[in-house]
Parts: structure tokens; C-alpha cells; sequence
């Protein structure tokens, strides 16, 4: 595990951008913001968690940001908590999972491994959406903004709030990119 | 004739009817126009809270993943509503995310302050109501969203409701004069003609108007009835008034005829009596003195006494005709009216008497005060000055020192009061109606000589001159004598 996030980590070291630290707080907070504006499918209640998690794979770009966010928090009345996942075997009950890591990466073993769970998958890795990821940062100017893959989250049973698409940079439907 | 300041009633009721209705219908204008306006603006407050209520919950995402493009885009629907003149959403730290409208209108680009607790907040300047509402998405302030609205409609609406209260306040005005002119025929006019009429009636006396029966409004009919039969009533009164009048003066005519035929005929034949009488006592004294000068010498003592007496009887008796016969020429004569001195008057008078009494020697204490001039007949007022005198002298005979007071009373205003007092021997005030009439004697002839024609000479001259004669006494305690003249200008 320990070289595993060793290597994302380094992979990140390496990469022509390091993302300014108000950046990361926007994702941080959009993360959290992306939950309020999705519907899981209902699960058993008897097995149903408790709490809403908010999962980190890979290296953490957040740090102590993401916890000082989400602190307090709640999502369809659970408490929100951040979780930080080495495999992607481990994402089993993430409710957000927000992978990072490097650009041409094995995105879609690591999203075939968690393959129609109700997860809502997270990235700022180019091409995410088009590789079959939900929600895809997107920079535009100063501002972050992001694509919505629907066909993705339809697939799983998760649905998104029209709100949330209509602030949406684009949208792909059938797997390729809209607008 | 109308005064000044007295309007008639018509004006006056042409003038209540437009007031109340104006005032009226101005109070239901001003009232129905504050609830309309209030109702306006708490409308429009309602529809911009529901606006703000849609954009509220349309731009929640926008602001929390900072997308001021998507709010744009859902302010943009205002374009539809044309009194939003402005719109702004803020973020929860109060930084403006986006706008819409006119970038110099400021009125919604100024963060609004909500209360806390608070969700909704409004204000209206002179043009404008801006509402801010707060942003909530799942229980948490996301931003705050303030919109401008134009409340020219509500200037607009003012217009046209005032434009239609003051056509209706004309309309209703004009029908209020109309209503009045009509009611003119019914009330007004009715009244106006009955204070035309009574005009006329207290004007001209003329009893014989009648005041038309106008109008259908039973008051005034009354009114105007009896009114007529007021006039009724005092034109008959005046009618049978009239006809008693005339009766009345027909009747005194008549008797006043009769009287003066009978006076005359009684004067005619007084004078006639009286000179017919003359020519026998002529012949009665002739002869007796033609006896006394013929048979002088043959008659004796007691036969001279018979003649003597006789010659007395008939001269006494010329004297009685000629005081009778000069009594009704009193009553006959034309009064020959002029100025005449009293104290003239009483000066010959007194001087006449005197001669007479000179024979008897004796001291009579005459007063005599200054009198008036009066107006009348000098020879007659001679006449009654020169009776009563005498008189004064013949009943003062007795008394040891006879006192003779003549003076006037000039305190009556339209009357000159002149007295004669005596100290003689007076008379029973119970007999003082006698002492005027004619041949009416309080005293024996043989008491008293004379005729007992003067005071009735005095009643006949003072009547003719308009005057009164009257007489105060006492037995043995003198008497006076009065009689009044009017002053000039109170002749009866």
C-alpha cells in the first residue's frame, strides 16, 4: 500500500501543475456539494451506514482541508466523513470517491474494480468522463468548473439533480462528451 | 325684495346636494384609493417575494459551484417582467455574483442587509420596492438575492383611478345639479313662488293673490293652502270690516243729517218764536207805559206797583228773548278765526265788568297771570271771558273781600287750559252737570240775577272752537272755571 501512494505521490511530485492551495479547497468543497446535489439509490435499511463517505484514493492533495470541510457536516441527515483509500478494493461503502491520479493512469482498471457500486466517482484527471468516471474538474480561467458523465451515473442508479447539470460544463449522455 | 346674503333655496339645496355628494364620493375615492394602493403594494411585494422565491432556489447550485453564467442566464427570465429594473445575487459573504439590468441602477447592487433569523427583507424608496431574500440550500445560507422593481405602475394605477374617481365625481355632480334642478319644480319653486306671493301680499296689501298650488311634496302643499286659505280668511275679515265701516258711516251720515235737519228746524223755530214773541212784549211794554203816562194821575199807589211790575216782567222777558236770540246766533255765526290775545281779551273783558259793577262800589281783589295767544274768534272768546268774569263778580256779591284769580295751564301739550277762580259762594259739585245748559239755574233769580244763559253761551263758543269747558266748586267755597283751546296745529 505504502509504495503504491508512495508512486501516486510521486507521480503527482512530477506533474507540470501544482494546484494552488484555493483550488484545492474548491474541490474540497465542491466534493462535499456534489453529494447535496445527488440521489443514491435506496439501500437495504438494515445495512445502510450511518455515515456519508466522502473517499480520498490515491495520494491526498487535500490534507487537513478536506477534513476541516467536510467537519461538522451532514448529507441526507448522516454525519459526513472523509476517508483515505489506498486500492481501489477498498472503496467498498464510499459514497463520493474522488481518485486521484496521474494523467494516463489506469483509470479504468481502478473504475471497473468498483464497478456498479453507488459510488460517486470524482477526478481532475483529463479525459476522466470520457474513460467512464461521473464528474470531471475542469479548468476554466481562474474558476473550477467540471463535466457530468449521466450515462455513468444512470448506469449505477445514482441520480443527479438538474441543478447540478445545469451548472455543469458538459454533459456526456451515451459516452461521448455533450454539452 | 331679497337682502343681501340671503340666498333662495333652490341655490341653497342645489348647493347641500352637490356638497354632500362631492364630499362623499371624494371620502369613498380617497379611501377605496389608500386600501388600493396598500392592496397594490402588498400585491407586488407578494409577486416579488415569489420571484424571489424561484430565483432563490434556481441559483443555489450556480452559487455553490460558482457559476454566475447559470444565474445570468436565470435572470435573464426578468426581460419578460418589465417593472424588474434591476436584479443582483450575492454570495453568502456578501460578494455580488451576478446581475441583471441597468449596470448604472444601483438599486439592487448594494448587498442588502437581512436580519438574522430573517428571510426576507423589503423596502420601498419613491420609485422602487427592493426585496432581498436569503439563499438557503439544505438549511444553509448559500447567498442572497435582491431585486428592483418599478413601482411606476403604482403612479400609473394612481392616475387612472384618480382620472376615473373625477369622471365620476363630474358625472355624479353633474346629476346632483340635474337631481336639484328637477327637485326645483317640487320644493323649491313651490316655496319660492309662496314667498313671491306673500312679498306681493305685505308689499301691496293685496289681499285678493292667491299662491299657485305647486309641486307634489305634501309639506309644501299644506303650506301653501293654508296659506291661501290665511288670505281667505283675511280678505273676508276685511270684506265684512269694509261693509261694517260703510254701514257705520251711512248711519251717522244719516243720523248726523237728521240731527242737523232737527237742529235746524229747532233753531229756525226758536228764533222764530223768539221773534215773534218780541212784537207782543213791545206792545205789552208800549202800552203799559203809555198807561203810566195817561192815567199817571188817576192811578193809585197800588195800580203804579202793578204797572211797574209789569214793565219789569217785559223788559225781563226782552232780555231773556235777546240772550235766546243771541245764543242761537252763536251756534249759526261763522267763526271768524284769527290770533288772539288772551291777555287782550281779558283786559276789555275786565274792564266791561268793572263798569258794570262800578254802580256797586265795591273792592274786588283781582289776579290776573300773563296769558297765551291763542287761536280762535276774538269776539267770541270776548264773549266767554266776559261771562265768566261776570259771573266771578255776581257770585262774589256775599263775600266781604271778593278775590278773582284768572291764569292758564300751559303743560298740555296739544291743549290751552284757562281757569277763572272765585271766592264766591260756589256750588254742589253734584249739580255740576246743570251748570252749562241752557236756562239751568243753581240759584234763585231772586238770589242772583240773570238769564242762565251764559255758561251755555261759554259751552257753545268753547265746543265751536274744539275746546273743553268744565267747572270745580264747593258750597260757599268758591268755584272755577275752565276751559281749554287746542294749541295751533291740534284743532279737532
Amino acid at each position: 500500500v505504502s509504495v503504491l501512494s508512495f508512486a501516486l505521490f510521486s507521480v503527482a511530485n512530477v506533474s507540470a501543475q501544482q494546484p494552488r492551495p484555493l483550488d484545492l479547497e474548491v474541490k474540497a468543497v465542491y466534493l462535499l456539494n456534489f453529494g447535496r446535489f445527488a440521489r443514491w439509490p435506496s439501500p437495504d435499511v438494515a445495512i445502510a451506514p450511518k455515515t456519508f463517505s466522502l473517499c480520498v484514493l490515491g495520494r491526498d492533495p487535500f490534507g487537513t482541508t478536506l477534513d476541516s470541510v467536510v467537519r461538522g457536516e451532514t448529507i441526507g441527515g448522516k454525519l459526513v466523513v472523509a476517508r483515505r483509500l489506498a486500492r481501489p478494493e477498498d472503496a467498498v461503502g464510499c459514497d463520493v470517491l474522488f481518485i486521484s491520479a496521474p494523467a494516463g493512469s489506469r483509470i479504468k482498471s481502478i473504475l471497473e474494480k468498483i464497478d456498479r457500486a453507488a459510488t460517486l466517482t470524482v477526478s481532475d484527471i483529463p479525459d476522466f468522463v470520457e474513460q467512464g468516471g461521473m464528474i470531471q474538474f475542469v479548468p476554466d480561467g481562474a474558476r473550477i468548473r467540471f463535466a457530468v458523465n449521466v450515462a455513468a451515473t444512470e448506469r449505477v442508479g445514482l441520480m443527479l439533480s438538474s441543478e447540478l447539470l445545469r451548472v455543469a460544463v458538459a454533459i456526456k449522455t451515451d459516452g461521448k462528451p455533450g454539452t | 325684495m331679497m337682502t343681501h346674503g340671503h340666498s333662495s333655496i333652490s341655490r341653497k339645496l342645489m348647493l347641500v346636494t352637490t356638497v354632500i355628494s362631492g364630499a362623499a364620493l371624494a371620502l369613498a375615492g380617497v379611501a377605496f384609493g389608500a386600501y388600493d394602493r396598500a392592496s397594490f403594494r402588498e400585491e407586488t411585494v407578494r409577486n416579488l417575494s415569489i420571484q424571489a422565491q424561484i430565483i432563490a432556489s434556481n441559483s443555489a447550485s450556480a452559487l455553490i459551484f460558482d457559476d454566475p453564467h447559470a444565474v445570468e442566464v436565470t435572470l435573464g427570465a426578468f426581460s419578460a417582467s418589465p417593472n424588474i429594473v434591476s436584479a443582483a445575487i450575492f454570495t453568502a459573504d456578501g460578494r455580488l455574483f451576478a446581475t441583471y439590468g441597468h449596470e448604472n441602477d444601483s438599486y439592487a447592487a448594494i448587498p442588502p442587509t437581512i436580519p438574522a433569523g430573517t428571510l426576507e427583507v423589503h423596502r420601498f424608496d419613491d420609485q422602487h420596492l427592493i426585496l432581498a431574500r436569503r439563499i438557503v440550500f439544505q438549511g444553509k445560507n448559500t447567498g442572497t438575492v435582491s431585486i428592483g422593481s418599478d413601482m411606476k405602475a403604482l403612479d400609473t394605477r394612481r392616475n387612472q383611478y384618480v382620472s376615473i374617481i373625477g369622471a365620476v365625481l363630474i358625472v355624479s355632480l353633474g346629476a346632483a345639479v340635474l337631481m336639484a334642478w328637477m327637485s326645483h319644480g317640487g320644493i323649491s319653486k313651490p316655496i319660492e313662488q309662496l314667498a313671491q306671493v306673500a312679498r306681493r301680499v305685505s308689499n301691496d296689501k293685496d289681499y285678493a293673490v292667491r299662491a299657485p298650488v305647486l309641486g307634489n311634496a305634501y309639506e309644501i302643499i299644506v303650506l301653501t293652502e293654508a296659506f291661501n286659505e290665511m288670505l281667505t280668511e283675511i280678505q273676508r275679515r276685511d270684506q265684512s270690516l269694509h261693509e261694517a265701516h260703510d254701514a257705520l258711516e251711512g248711519r251717522v251720515r244719516q243720523r248726523t243729517a237728521e240731527l242737523d235737519a232737527a237742529n235746524k228746524e229747532l233753531e229756525a223755530f226758536s228764533y222764530s218764536v223768539s221773534h215773534d214773541l218780541r212784537a207782543p212784549l213791545r206792545h205789552v211794554a208800549g202800552f203799559a207805559g203809555l198807561l203810566t203816562e195817561h192815567a199817571s194821575a188817576s192811578l193809585d199807589a197800588k195800580a203804579h206797583k202793578y204797572l211797574h211790575t209789569i214793565t219789569t216782567a217785559a223788559t225781563r222777558m226782552g232780555r231773556l228773548i235777546d240772550d235766546l236770540l243771541a245764543f242761537s246766533r252763536i251756534g249759526r255765526d261763522q267763526l271768524t278765526r284769527g290770533r288772539v290775545s288772551l291777555n287782550a281779551v281779558v283786559r276789555e273783558a275786565c274792564h266791561e265788568v268793572t263798569m258794570q259793577v262800578a254802580a256797586d262800589n265795591r273792592a274786588i281783589d283781582w289776579h290776573i297771570d300773563d296769558l297765551p295767544d291763542v287761536e280762535g274768534d276774538p269776539a267770541m272768546l270776548r264773549l266767554v271771558m266776559v261771562n265768566l268774569l261776570s259771573n266771578a263778580v255776581k257770585y262774589t256779591a256775599p263775600q266781604a273781600q271778593p278775590r278773582i284769580d284768572v291764569g292758564c295751564d300751559r303743560s298740555g301739550k296739544s291743549e290751552t287750559t284757562v281757569f277763572v277762580r272765585d271766592n264766591g259762594v260756589g256750588f254742589d259739585m253734584q249739580y255740576v252737570h246743570k251748570l252749562f245748559g241752557v236756562f239751568q239755574r243753581l240759584h234763585g233769580a231772586d238770589e242772583f240775577e240773570g238769564t242762565g244763559i251764559g255758561l251755555a253761551n261759554v259751552k257753545r263758543i268753547i265746543h265751536r272752537h274744539g275746546g273743553r269747558v268744565w267747572a270745580e266748586g264747593d258750597v260757599d267755597r268758591g268755584a272755577t272755571f275752565f276751559f281749554s283751546l287746542p294749541t295751533r296745529g291740534h284743532h279737532a
